[in-house]
């Protein structure tokens, strides 16, 4: 069995193709983005299957309210992943999540998760050793709870107990170490 | 300018790609990006550098997600009616991704087994005749059980009609036995009662065609009473029945030496000793 060739489209045009109702912009969009968002999913819902079926429900929506997109607001992959991440949130906290009892602690999920799954490993980041070693533990920290856990900057201020200034300031900070490390 | 950049280290930009601002506060950051280009170029450098954070933890997806999202995709974009329907666009495919539309096929339905329905119809048909049947059989049931209770009293009161027949054949055969004729007392003048005492045998009867007593009510019996050395002793109860169909004689219980017999109307079943003022009828025995 031959491995599929992966369709990739530029995102401007993948939007016009989305926004066309075009069938190719559905496969464009599952190659492009999958993987991205299920590793942002796979951290918030950490069953494999769960994950994969929130990942679906993601894609639907993402089809299905495609009209609420616009460029200009911002780029594609920030929206979706947005959605994909506040409906991973709502899986995690509907009642029949809660009884599997599937939560853990953020600090077991990050590595649990690179040693259970095929993380993707791409020529151009070959790199994150460096990248994880640049970013402070604190800066790391902020990173995984606001980006993959999806809490709010309220309720970090309220978990890791430091006042809310701290937490914006950490977090721009973060995301400046990802800006200086990407370019 | 120095605005503009206060703005820009305020962190608002960064909760604004993470979605965590209020509708408010999100509208005011892209009210902010239209005006001015820096913060516009500032969210952008922000979303890129998130989504290559995102990419660098990206988890490749098993293999067979792909075609149950893309089935599930197109399903919903074939009943799509909330979009204008485009006319589909013709774009260069190459073969290779032609055959992958190919790898999107419908999940087959499963063939509907009308085997249930037909044996539903069948069970529910049974049911109903069997009902119908119970109902017939229960009702003859029903008429037979009557008429056996009919034959059961009527055979009751054979029997018992022979019972007081086969007492009036051995009164009369009997010559141990004495006939007394018990009269109506003040508050009973017609009354009467016949009855037959075997001192020898100790056996006491009442004559039943012979029998002249006020019909007693289902709450009051009539007691016939000996007396016993001076005491009343309790000889049975007895009803009197206006229509004087019945023959022989009834039995009581029985007693060896009495110098008086007494009938008194006491309440059904008969108490321990006599009412003295209900006395209908009374008679000395004379030996």
């Amino acid at each position: 069995m031959t491995k599929k060739r992966k369709i990739s489209l530029s995102e401007e045009e993948l939007v016009l193709a989305l926004r066309n109702r075009d069938k190719i912009a559905i496969e464009a969009l599952y190659d492009m983005y999958s993987s991205s968002l299920l590793g942002v999913i796979a951290r918030i819902v950490i069953d494999t299957a769960i994950a994969e079926d929130v990942l679906q429900e993601t894609f639907i929506k993402i089809w299905n309210s495609f009209q609420s997109y616009s460029a200009e607001k911002g780029r594609l992959f920030t929206w979706m992943v947005n959605i994909a991440r506040n409906l991973s949130i709502d899986k995690v906290r509907s009642k029949d999540f809660k009884n599997q009892n599937k939560n853990q602690e953020l600090e077991i999920n990050v590595t649990f998760i690179d040693e259970q799954r095929n993380t993707v490993y791409k020529p151009e980041l070959l790199g994150i050793k460096d990248l994880v070693a640049k970013l402070k533990p604190e800066q790391k920290a902020i990173l995984e709870l606001v980006y993959f856990k999806g809490y709010t900057h309220v309720e970090v201020s309220e978990e890791l107990d430091v006042p809310l200034g701290t937490v914006k300031t950490r977090l721009r900070m973060a995301i400046m170490q990802l800006r200086t490390y990407f370019n | 300018m120095e605005d503009i950049k206060a703005y820009i280290e305020s962190g608002i930009l960064e909760l604004y790609v993470l979605g965590d601002l209020t509708p408010n506060e999100k509208l005011q950051v892209e009210d902010m990006a239209s005006k001015y280009p820096e913060i516009r170029a500032e969210l952008g450098e922000i979303e890129r550098s998130l989504e290559a954070y995102a990419l660098e933890n990206a988890v490749e997806p098993s293999e067979q997600l792909r075609d149950k999202v893309l089935n599930s995709l197109l399903t919903n974009f074939a009943d799509d009616n909330k979009f204008p329907t485009k006319p589909f666009v013709e774009r260069e495919i190459t073969e290779e991704q032609f055959s992958q539309y190919d790898n999107i096929r419908a999940l087959p339905t499963p063939a509907t087994n009308s085997f249930y329905k037909y044996a539903f119809a069948a069970s529910l048909a049974a049911l109903i005749v069997s009902l119908g049947a119970l109902y017939n059989t229960n009702s003859k049931l029903n008429d037979t059980q009557g008429q056996i209770a009919l034959l059961q009293s009527r055979n009751q009161s054979f029997t018992n009609q022979v019972n007081y027949l086969e007492n009036d054949v051995t009164v009369a055969h009997d010559a141990t036995f004495k006939v007394i004729e018990l009269q109506g007392t003040k508050k009973a003048p017609g009354d009467k009662l016949t009855m037959a005492w075997s001192p020898v045998k100790k056996k006491v009867m009442i004559s039943l065609p012979d029998m002249k007593l006020a019909q007693n009510d289902k709450d009051h019996q009539y007691q016939l009473w000996a007396i016993v050395d001076g005491k009343p002793v309790d000889l049975g109860v007895f009803d009197a029945k206006s229509d004087t169909t019945s023959n022989g004689m009834l039995e009581m219980k029985s007693v060896a030496n009495a110098v008086m017999f007494a009938v008194t109307l006491e309440k059904r079943g008969g108490v321990p000793s006599p009412t003295m003022d209900q006395m209908v009828v009374a008679a000395p025995f004379k030996g």
